[in-house]
């Protein structure tokens, strides 16, 4: 598989769509362009595979299905995931000969997404840091009561940055890194210990997400209790995610009623609740 | 003038929009959202004051640091459209009070919006989206980019006109026993939903296994756990890596590295092998 000066021109621009900050805006952009289930979308159509791509985007995306970015601090760029590994991953599978929907591929796809992720916020804190130059000219001109520069400032200049720190990055990773990860296949054969341990590193690394997931929701030990129910329902029943979100919907139900009586006692604080407070 | 002034539609979706659109494009770690903010008020200013003096004590106000979770942070911005609306009229509003209800809101609505929206809204949609697009599918990719749109774009909208409407007792139903208890519902939904994404998705194995002298494997340790808690592995796994970030305070690029040491050891010793041929 070959990535044309097109095709890589092509996921350069969405590179720059995707960033956070990206030019796609937070919504679309980031959270949908970015995210790598979407990313395996775009990059399959681009690159002419659609199944392969979905299957990579589906396999990085359980690593990042929790990136959360508090007050801008991030451990991975999904502008890098989603349009440089991606990519990769995709070639990377077909030149190692793997089928598309093996776990082999998913371990690969992880390893390699995760890999140029986590380099891939140098590109964060480029783009990021070139934006000042935008942002003191945005002062300038707020200075000066040329607030209609502030659209330019905004949604504009920053362009700028993305070419700088998104499309040509995207653009020669792809382009080069292709010839580069073809190549890997003469040189790590794969029942030997180097690509073993990356396929390995490949199934361990979700874990990190979905830990992630759970730092933020639990708090004290007995919020462990819902996670293993919903793992439960999936591992030994074998639900799927939407019956396993429709069980859940009766203890959130069960959940609020009890939040809501704990709180009457205390009560004062709306003015609709007071009628109801009096039947106490 | 004796008419109250009121910010036209058009103006009010502008500003929505911007923010929408706008709010972190051009993100610098000094300046967050401080742009997108600008950008925002900006048709705001233009439409309630006709002379340069007003608009630019106003804009001025905005040029103070903001920054939250920018989706929820509609809601923000919808309130000081309404409280700029009151200060046009000639209330008692100035810059204090409407940058002190900005730096006040920042923290908790960021807090709010990081665990419901990105830790939990986005998770379970992705999740269920991943479970559509298995085998390839191009199906969950599409419901999760036509879902997540239609609830971002309207959920942000609803956010500013209930903040300019409302005024500061919009957040008073986010942060009040309703909201309070609504949220710890959604987190059980979350909680479920993540555990059953874990367990679905994530898939950790050991080859190890203990061989008689005949070479026939008496003790297969992978069927041995899974005949005790199916999954065991990966929730143990999964458990060790929340200890080391959430006890340990690791950071997650440093909890990667040690599961690439981890693996390589495993392999060496033969408790991993990915079964791997051509």
């Amino acid at each position: 598989m070959v990535i044309s000066w097109l095709q890589a021109a092509l996921l350069g621009l969405f590179a720059c769509l995707a960033s956070m900050p990206g030019m796609g805006g937070t919504s679309f952009g980031n959270y949908t362009l970015g995210r790598p289930l979407v990313g395996g979308l775009v990059c399959g159509l681009i690159l002419g595979d659609l199944k392969l791509g979905i299957l990579c985007g589906v396999a990085m995306q359980v690593v990042y299905i929790a990136l959360v970015t508090p007050g801008g601090t991030v451990s991975a760029d999904v502008r890098a995931i989603s349009y440089i590994g991606i990519p990769l991953a995709m070639v990377a599978v077909k030149s190692q000969g793997l089928a598309a929907s093996s776990p082999a591929a998913a371990g690969l796809a992880t390893s390699m997404g995760t890999l140029v992720g986590t380099v891939g916020t140098v590109l964060f804190y480029g783009t990021a840091t070139l934006n000042l130059a935008w942002q003191s000219y945005g002062w300038k001109a707020v200075e000066k009561g040329d607030f209609h520069k502030l659209y330019l400032v905004d949604w504009v200049l920053p362009w700028v940055s993305h070419i700088l720190f998104s499309f040509i990055p995207t653009l020669i990773m792809c382009k080069l890194g292709a010839t580069a990860v073809t190549a890997m296949k003469d040189a790590l054969p794969m029942d030997g210990l180097a690509m073993k341990t990356l396929f390995t590193v490949g199934a361990l690394l979700p874990c990190v997400g979905i830990a992630i997931l759970v730092k933020q929701i639990v708090e004290k030990a007995t919020d462990f209790i819902p996670f293993f129910v919903g793992f439960t329902l999936a591992a030994s029943l074998g639900l799927n995610l939407v019956s396993a979100a429709v069980v859940s919907l009766i203890f959130a139900v069960i959940t609020y009623e009890l939040q809501i009586i704990k709180t009457r006692p205390v009560a004062q604080v709306a003015i609709d609740d007071d009628e109801e407070e009096e039947d106490i | 003038m004796a008419d109250k002034k009121k910010i036209s539609a058009k103006a009010l979706s502008r500003s929505f929009h911007h923010w929408y659109y706008g709010n972190l494009t051009c993100f610098t770690q000094e300046h967050m959202q401080t742009f997108g903010y600008l950008t925002s008020m900006l048709p705001i200013v233009e439409d309630l004051y006709d002379n340069k003096e007003d608009q630019q004590r106003s804009m001025n106000t905005y040029t103070a640091f903001f920054n939250t979770e920018p989706q929820i942070g509609s809601l923000v911005v919808g309130i000081t459209a309404g409280l700029e609306e009151a200060r046009a009229n000639g209330e008692n509003v100035d810059d204090e009070t409407i940058n002190s209800l900005r730096a006040g809101l920042m923290g908790p609505l960021a807090g709010i919006g990081d665990s419901l929206i990105v830790g939990t809204l986005i998770p379970v949609l992705l999740g269920i989206a991943l479970g559509l697009s298995n085998g390839g599918s191009p199906v969950g990719a599409i419901f999760y980019i036509v879902v997540w749109n239609l609830l971002a774009y309207f959920g942000m909208k609803f956010a500013y006109y209930k903040g300019y409407e409302l005024g500061g007792k919009a957040v008073e139903f986010l942060v009040g026993p309703t909201g309070v208890a609504l949220r710890k519902a959604i987190g059980t939904v979350g909680g479920m939903v993540i555990g059953a994404v874990a367990a679905t998705w994530v898939s950790v194995k050991t080859s190890f296994e203990l061989k008689n002298a005949a070479g026939k494997p008496f003790l297969q340790l992978q069927k041995q756990l899974d005949a005790v808690y199916p999954g065991m592995l990966t929730a143990a796994f999964i458990i060790l890596c929340w200890w080391l970030m959430a006890k340990k305070k690791m950071s997650p690029i440093k909890v990667m590295l040690l599961l690439v040491v981890i693996a390589f050891v495993g392999v060496f010793i033969g408790f991993f092998n990915p079964n791997l041929k051509y």
